[in-house]
């Protein structure tokens, strides 16, 4: 775990978590922990969550309560669907590599 | 402590993201992981705020203590007080002859000579007094003007932290004074 851990990338975690639709910080949390089995630390949450704000990818929506949930923005989804093509482009590469 | 805790981030950071990160360290639980992920995050938003200011960004102040100049003073204090009085003790026993003090001064130098960390951070601890008196004294503000980049330097007097300050230099210089004489005097005994 500690190694998934090291090589996670917390950032790309919330994205694909709020592909799925407008979250706030612990239903990312739980999430991420459930596809990615990473149990994200509440200071790295928001740090990767305000990194993507502040790049235009994430926004904020009226908070419920003391929550405030987060949306992905057109911005972020084209920003996602990249990383995510070429990141399945290096891993099917890999993979035939190393099965070959 | 979980307020504690978020207090620890840029304040701009703070202001922005401080209750929503405090409500989730509530809903997941303060453990030691916790504590250091967000201890390591307030470190690297401090770090980002310093590269943005450095970088041409928002602007950055660099003055932790700026704030609670008081708080400093009387923490400066606290560390000065032992040597300060140990210092009194000994000029009023040894150099204005007060022979009642020397039965009482005798026993705890002789002591503190063979505790070498307690000789030790008598010496040291007008320093760090010094330090931490004037640290609320001085801020560093960075940031990026049409001529360039530029690092503005802000000094203000505060009466309690220049006084602990300035007792700290004396009480340091009367020190290092006295171990120079003791030395030359070694040497040329």
């Amino acid at each position: 775990m500690a190694d998934i851990q090291a090589t996670i990338d917390p950032g790309l975690m919330l994205m694909i978590s709020l592909a799925a639709g407008p979250k706030h910080g612990h239903a990312m949390l739980l999430d991420v922990e459930r596809f990615a089995g990473v149990r994200l630390g509440p200071g790295t949450l928001y740090g990767a969550l305000s990194r993507l704000e502040a790049s235009g990818h994430v926004e904020p929506l009226p908070a419920e309560g003391r929550r405030r949930p987060y949306r992905l923005t057109g911005a972020g989804k084209a920003a996602l669907e990249q990383r995510l093509g070429s990141l399945q482009r290096a891993v099917a590469t890999g993979l035939a590599r190393v099965s070959a | 402590m979980t307020r504690l805790i978020t207090r620890l981030y840029p304040r701009a950071w703070r202001d922005r993201y401080g209750a929503e990160l405090s409500d989730l360290i509530d809903e997941t639980g303060m453990t030691p992981r916790v504590a250091i992920d967000v201890a390591r995050g307030a470190a690297r938003e401090w770090t980002n705020q310093a590269r943005l200011g450095l970088a041409g960004g928002g602007s950055v102040v660099i003055g932790p203590a700026w704030r609670h100049p008081q708080m400093w003073a009387a923490m400066a204090l606290i560390i000065l007080a032992p040597t300060a009085a140990f210092v009194l003790l000994s000029i009023l026993a040894y150099q204005l002859g007060a022979t009642w003090l020397i039965t009482f001064m005798e026993p705890v130098t002789r002591w503190m000579q063979t505790v070498r960390i307690i000789d030790l951070m008598l010496v040291v601890s007008p320093v760090i007094a010094l330090l931490i008196a004037a640290a609320p004294l001085v801020r560093v503000e960075l940031h990026r003007e049409a001529t360039g980049r530029e690092a503005v330097v802000g000094v203000r007097l505060k009466a309690a932290n220049v006084l602990i300050g300035l007792l700290a230099l004396f009480i340091a210089v009367l020190l290092v004074g006295h171990i120079l004489a003791e030395s030359v005097l070694r040497v040329g005994a």
